[in-house]
């Protein structure tokens, strides 16, 4: 049974990943507790980031070519694997439900205030999910360009904006209580950072499966220096009004104004924000329906798409009611609310794997399918 | 929904297949029975089968010793060179049998003598079934049928009105060669041979279309091209079942990848230098007898920015033409889509003394931004589509309706605004730029134009992705059809937004010829000669010199391993 046909190169993965963390955090900045500290928090969240991610990978070179739902069935067994997969689809699903609700309220509160948030959550699902269907192939190979666009857009707003930076903005240097500064900066390594646990769906199809690690690491090194650029950028020009505002990034891109007729570029931040966007959701939706087709034992995942597609829009116009609901629900409880799929399951598997020694019964076994997926 | 409507077709295609078999059938039974030994009887059959048609000539006649052999000789008029048959059949056979020992003539096998020593043609085949003979003579070809031998001598004898080598009009250059293919496959061919000289370019022959029987011919480069890819096309070749084809687009659309993506997959030019680079990149070419066009696959996405000129220009500016080819495609797909998104929805993002420019000009023009848009565009279309129909000496009238009229009469009158006419008419200007995507362009951009109506910049946005999506699911016989930006590859970079000097291309394209890698030596920069180079040359024969150098670079070339093209 090969529920994907798709292969994808490790340096492609590098591309995704970072699409996938520059994703919403573009625009709703992670570490807003922090205040003007926030890409110092967001700088400390990497490294706590980057150790999630260390687990993740030491669980996934153990069980090369195969996604997490398949290994935890190795893990704990037939029954318990099957519950705690379903744990981690429902937050691959919700995440991704969560990213399109974003999108919605920027949409809806910044560009397009008498439209109802639904028209937009619809046509980008109807995107993803041709994205999705098409594979995990196609998908990377959209980042390739979209990353790029990106990237571009980010170091340019800097150099357009060095002109209203003031750095005295960001003194006095950690001025906030360690214990507020701790909970920022965790924030905002379960928000962009931890979020790369569902890669652990995704790695399985890597064509060399030893340059995971490497790729992997860059990506969030690239994204996470990308996400503390821009915040830095933001707190210099904004200063302590940054905290006030719900989109920063927004605010700050809005001020850019050269010669007359560089101004009101705002509309770049909102093209980031849709392509970003589009990568995490496509990614999620893909780990969702991938990962039940394996739950489930089918033999293509084409079938679940249109109905998790429905779920996906449902649930993301029905969890919030408000932009500020959402907001406060992004920092202030899922931190907490995601600790156990970003760190809980996936340290407790690879213990559980390390004391039974799982991955030494299955190596050659491993390997051997590994090999013969090569051949074909 | 549509796997089932597609199975559906598949098999409503199939029927269809078997049916034609059966119709065709009786009358293919009937054409393969073999010549017998009466010219009488031969002729009484041919007659059946072509007599009716005016053009074909039939002329009996004998020879030899008292003219004791009966014969005739079978063609089409029209389609053959006169005097070949008059100097090289007909006299040879009539005049100089008295050469000839005439008991020797008078033996059975004495089309073997007649083959060998007294046809004075380039070409002469001996073939035995009436399917041949009828074959040869409809493509031109002088059949010589002679009484008691169930032979027959297919003599090429081609010769018919054809255009001469003329410039094409669809792909001027400025500089390079002006030599376009014509209407005729052999011309064709020798075109490609003089541009390649080498034993290794390969010319494969086929028949297609039930009815026609039109000439095909695959050509590649053998230890070049991926011989998968080779194998791909033939077998797609071999699969169409059709009566007719009449042009390479018939072939394209029944090789094609992607039969409902507006997209073309396969690529056409009428330039030999145009389809010899892409020969030497590792594509396979398809030629059909009848038309000038030729095709090229695999194809990617970035050939279409790409023009030969670009290669014999040097690389500076063909740089900076690469890059205005991108924006001027975004320009057409996007213009007026942008225009409408801004007008109508994002009015905040023009900057304030445009805004007033702007809206002073549409100040009283009845309909909404996206109206005046597609009314526009359609405009355009029919005046396009009526320029290239209409005779020639009427032509300049559509310029001044165009231009009059509905430019500057509709604005003054206040019906439509003047931006939207400028806007139109920079999409119009930018089309012809990539004129390899314009039909896509055309299509892409009524869409983007009605999404901006509808949401505005986030519309355009969701079109945008949705066409990156198709992009990057297309392949063209197995090669991804947006390589090399997705899946990315380095060292292609070097021809896509810009063009590195020609001594820097050492690769073929890793997608398409990666059978053998190397173009060429690496560290070619020219650069003035060291003093110690200066002494040795002889100053007489530089050119001499700097060959037996090439050459042997060329010997001595190493090769890196040959990887096998994965894709395919």
């Amino acid at each position: 049974m090969k529920l994907e046909g798709g292969k994808i190169s490790s340096s492609h993965l590098t591309f995704l990943i970072v699409g996938f963390i520059l994703g919403s955090s573009l625009i709703l900045s992670p570490g807003m507790a922090a205040k003007h500290d926030a890409w110092l928090a967001v700088l400390v969240g990497l490294g706590e980031g980057l150790v999630f991610t260390l687990i993740y990978l030491t669980l996934a070179m153990r069980f090369p070519g195969k996604t997490l739902v398949q290994y935890n069935d190795i893990i704990f067994g037939p029954y318990l694997g099957k519950v705690i997969s379903l744990g981690y689809l429902w937050f691959f699903f919700h995440l991704g439900s969560l990213v399109l609700r974003n999108f919605g309220d920027f949409l809806t509160s910044m560009i397009y205030p008498e439209t109802p948030i639904a028209v937009f959550i619809i046509l980008t699902t109807l995107v993803c999910a041709s994205a999705v269907r098409n594979g995990i192939e196609v998908i990377t190979r959209c980042s390739l360009i979209l990353v790029v666009f990106t990237v571009f857009s980010v170091l340019g707003t800097i150099i357009l904006l060095a002109q209203d930076m003031k750095f005295t903005n960001l003194l006095p240097v950690l001025d906030l209580p360690l214990k507020e500064f701790i909970k920022a900066s965790h924030s905002a390594a379960t928000f962009p950072f931890g979020e790369t646990v569902v890669f652990l769906m995704v790695i399985a199809f890597l064509d060399n499966v030893k340059q995971a690690k490497i790729s992997t690491l860059t990506a969030l090194i690239v994204a996470g220096l990308l996400l503390v650029l821009s915040l830095l950028r933001n707190t210099a020009v904004l200063g302590v009004t940054e905290g006030i505002h719900v989109y920063p990034s927004y605010q700050v891109i809005r001020l850019i104004k050269i010669a007359k007729i560089l101004t009101r570029l705002e509309i770049i931040v909102a093209v980031n924000l849709l392509t970003m966007g589009f990568l995490k959701i496509s990614v999620c939706y893909y780990a969702t329906v991938l990962g039940l087709a394996q739950l489930l034992n089918l033999r293509s995942y084409l079938p679940l798409v249109f109905p998790v597609g429905v779920l996906m829009v449902s649930l993301s116009i029905l969890q919030f009611d408000s932009v500020i609901e959402n907001i406060f629900f992004a920092f202030e409880i899922y931190p907490y609310y995601s600790l156990p799929f970003e760190v809980g399951f996936p340290l407790l598997s690879l213990i559980i794997a390390i004391i039974r020694g799982i991955p030494k019964q299955e190596e050659e076994k491993g390997n051997r399918k590994q090999d013969s997926v090569d051949n074909i | 929904m549509f796997g089932f409507l597609f199975k559906k077709l598949q098999f409503w295609q199939l029927l269809n297949q078997r049916n034609s078999g059966k119709q065709n059938g009786n009358w293919q039974k009937s054409s393969q029975t073999s010549l017998s030994r009466d010219l009488k009887e031969n002729l009484k059959v041919l007659k059946s089968i072509l007599g009716t048609s005016n053009d074909i000539v039939i002329r009996e006649f004998s020879f030899g010793y008292d003219e004791k052999i009966n014969a005739s000789i079978i063609f089409v008029d029209g389609l053959t060179d006169r005097m070949t048959i008059n100097e090289s059949i007909i006299k040879p056979l009539m005049y100089d049998t008295h050469l000839f020992d005439s008991r020797e003539l008078l033996t059975t096998n004495n089309i073997d003598i007649i083959q060998k020593s007294m046809l004075s043609v380039g070409d002469v085949k001996i073939v035995t079934s009436l399917d041949d003979v009828i074959d040869g003579c409809l493509s031109g070809d002088t059949v010589l049928l002679i009484n008691g031998s169930d032979q027959a001598l297919v003599i090429s004898s081609r010769g018919w009105e054809s255009r001469g080598i003329q410039e094409p009009k669809t792909e001027a250059v400025v500089r390079g060669p002006r030599e376009g293919f014509t209407e005729t496959l052999r011309s064709n061919t020798s075109l490609l041979r003089r541009k390649i000289r080498n034993p290794d370019f390969i010319l494969e022959n086929m028949q297609l279309g039930q009815r026609t029987k039109t000439d095909i011919c695959i050509a590649y480069l053998k230890g070049v091209v991926n011989p998968k890819l080779v194998e791909e096309v033939k077998y797609r070749l071999k699969k169409i079942n059709t009566d007719a084809i009449l042009e390479s687009g018939y072939i394209e659309q029944f090789i094609e990848d992607a039969p409902f993506s507006p997209f073309a997959t396969i690529a056409n030019s009428e330039k030999p230098d145009v389809i010899a680079g892409k020969l030497l990149e590792g594509r396979v070419a398809i030629l059909v007898d009848g038309t000038p066009m030729v095709l090229t696959v695999p194809m990617v996405f970035i050939e279409s920015f790409q023009t030969s000129e670009d290669y014999y220009s040097r690389p500076f500016y063909t740089s900076i033409l690469r890059t205005l080819r991108f924006i001027s495609f975004f320009i057409t797909i996007l213009a007026p889509g942008v225009y409408v998104a801004l007008t109508t929805f994002h009015q905040e993002f023009i900057p304030t003394p445009l805004l007033i420019t702007m809206a002073a000009a549409r100040e009283g023009t009845p309909f909404p931004a996206v109206v005046e848009a597609i009314v526009m565009g359609i405009v355009y279309e029919i005046l396009r589509e009526a320029g290239i129909r209409l005779p020639r000496p009427v032509g300049s009238a559509i310029s001044i309706v165009g231009a009059l009229v509905i430019g500057e009469a509709a604005v003054s009158a206040g019906l439509i605004g003047a931006p939207v006419v400028i806007v139109v008419a920079l999409t119009a200007i930018s089309s012809f730029v990539v004129p390899a995507q314009s039909d896509t362009a055309a299509l892409g951009r009524v869409i983007i134009t009605i999404s901006a109506g509808a949401l505005g910049a986030f519309g355009i946005i969701i079109i945008l992705l949705a066409g990156l999506i198709h992009l990057c699911t297309l392949r063209s016989f197995g090669t991804p059809y947006f390589s090399p930006l997705a899946p990315l590859s380095f060292r292609d970079l070097k021809d896509v937004f810009i063009r590195l000097p020609i001594w820097a291309m050492f690769t073929r394209p890793r997608t398409i010829g990666w059978h053998d890698p190397q173009r060429q030596e690496f560290r070619q920069i020219p650069a003035p000669p060291q003093d110690s180079e200066k002494v040795e040359q002889p100053q007489g024969e530089p050119e001499n010199n700097s060959n037996m150098k090439s050459q042997t670079g060329v010997q001595g070339l190493k090769r890196p391993r040959k990887i096998g093209n994965k894709d395919t």
